[in-house]
């Protein structure tokens, strides 16, 4: 039998870091979920949402700022824009985790948190779109934002469940 | 299959140290935001077309040009509206469409952005993103950081192939309820089951970073070095040449 100290351990750090950055690069590079009406969103807001809400706003900073910046890097045309997703997305995640934390478990606190976490993340790509592209193609980019941020939190509080349910040790790794 | 973007070869740019292109990075930004005139932001694009060109290739510069289409084309449609000073050039029902400060800072965002995205494209194109962590290690970025960011390389591979192996499976139990997609009962198992599998790798992976020492105070060894700071001196002049060519708007107005 052994005896779990995980959260606080560098290499558990390091691990669950990385871990959850890649898990955040593939749902933002590799899953293309497409709308009703026409285009795609990925689900690299669910990642975000999870890792903030089960792991904490640390893990949620660094996992969903690295994950979403190396998604950018490997994109190519979009390299870029990585510098930008690594602080938008870091603090969206810290954002959600912090708000999260203060009432853990609770679900109405989650959801605050994951609506917060869309405001800086819809703000701070508007910010940066209106500096780079110019005002009227950033706004058209909110809409979509504004929907995979929505899509982002409902299946990351659900996936976060169900993943505390089927494998509880989890609870045990915040920080 | 996720890849990255670099593409092994032998042009000039290939052959550049890594720590000379992570500085042409900044250098680059600078270089299109500085100048606030179009004929200097189009001098400066045609530069960087024509590096991508020769050094990549003209091929190279289609995959960049067919992503950047749509944001090219809005910033085209949409940017006049919002800078309605100075004469008018096309009006409709009376009510100005393009003004000249309307279309100068169009083509001003429009050259900046095309110029930015190829500039950074031609480095990761010439970089791979091992050299490149390398490089980030010399300027003194954290070990630890470094680590992070090579396991997470290492890492999304595999994490692509379950998810793909995940996805499948949930398809083929879903039969024929497989071709609608709704977004929370077609992606929540496949999530779910993706994301457990993730986590319980978190405390193996732990393990076996300090099993191979991490967290020790000693001396770290390296596999894969780049070369000496002193063989560095002709990547540092070719980069100085190219701060020269790209900020020669700046040093203009000095």
């Amino acid at each position: 039998m052994t005896e779990e100290r995980p959260a606080f351990s560098p290499a558990f750090r390091i691990a669950s870091i990385a871990v959850l950055a890649a898990v955040t690069t593939v749902l933002t590079r590799v899953v293309q979920v497409p709308l009703p009406a026409r285009g795609y969103i990925n689900l690299g807001d669910v990642a975000i949402v999870f890792t903030a809400i089960t792991l904490g706003p640390w893990s949620g900073a660094l996992a969903g700022g690295l994950g979403t910046a190396l998604a950018d890097l490997l994109s190519g045309p979009f390299a870029f824009w990585a510098p930008i997703s690594l602080v938008v997305h870091g603090v969206q995640g810290l954002v959600v985790g912090a708000v999260a934390a203060a009432k853990p478990g609770n679900v109405l606190m989650q959801i605050v948190g994951g609506i917060a976490g869309i405001a800086v993340m819809g703000g701070g790509y508007l910010a940066a779109g209106v500096f780079l592209e110019g005002a009227g193609p950033a706004f058209t980019e909110v809409p979509g934002n504004l929907i995979q941020g929505g899509a982002g939190v409902l299946l990351g509080i659900l996936a976060g469940a169900a993943v505390l349910r089927a494998y509880p040790p989890v609870r045990q790794w915040k920080w | 299959m996720i890849a990255e973007m670099y593409r092994p070869g032998r042009s000039l740019l290939h052959r550049w140290d890594p720590r000379a292109k992570l500085l042409l990075l900044p250098l680059i930004l600078a270089a299109f935001f500085i100048p606030g005139d179009p004929v200097e932001l189009l001098v400066l694009t045609g530069i960087v077309v024509a590096l991508v060109a020769v050094e990549l290739g003209p091929r190279e510069l289609v995959p960049p040009l067919k992503t950047l289409w749509p944001i090219l084309t809005l910033i085209t449609v949409l940017t006049p509206p919002f800078h309605r000073a100075g004469p008018v050039i096309v009006s409709a029902w009376g009510l100005p469409v393009l003004t000249a400060a309307g279309l100068r800072f169009t083509a001003v965002l429009f050259l900046r952005f095309l110029g930015i995205t190829l500039g950074f494209f031609a480095v990761v194109r010439t970089v791979s993103l091992d050299d490149m962590v390398l490089g980030l290690r010399w300027f003194l970025v954290p070990y630890s950081a470094c680590l992070v960011v090579t396991i997470t390389l290492r890492t999304i591979p595999t994490l692509a192939a379950t998810w793909r192996n995940v996805a499948d499976a949930h398809r083929l139990r879903r039969g024929a309820a497989a071709g609608r997609t709704r977004l929370v009962p077609t992606y929540l198992p496949v999530l779910t089951s993706v994301l457990i599998e993730s986590v319980k790798a978190i405390p193996l992976l732990a393990m076996a970073l300090e099993g191979r020492g991490f967290g020790r105070r000693s001396a770290r060894t390296s596999f894969a070095a780049l070369k000496s700071a002193s063989a560095l001196a002709p990547d540092l002049l070719a980069l100085a040449a190219a701060a020269a060519v790209l900020l020669w708007p700046a040093f203009l107005r000095i």
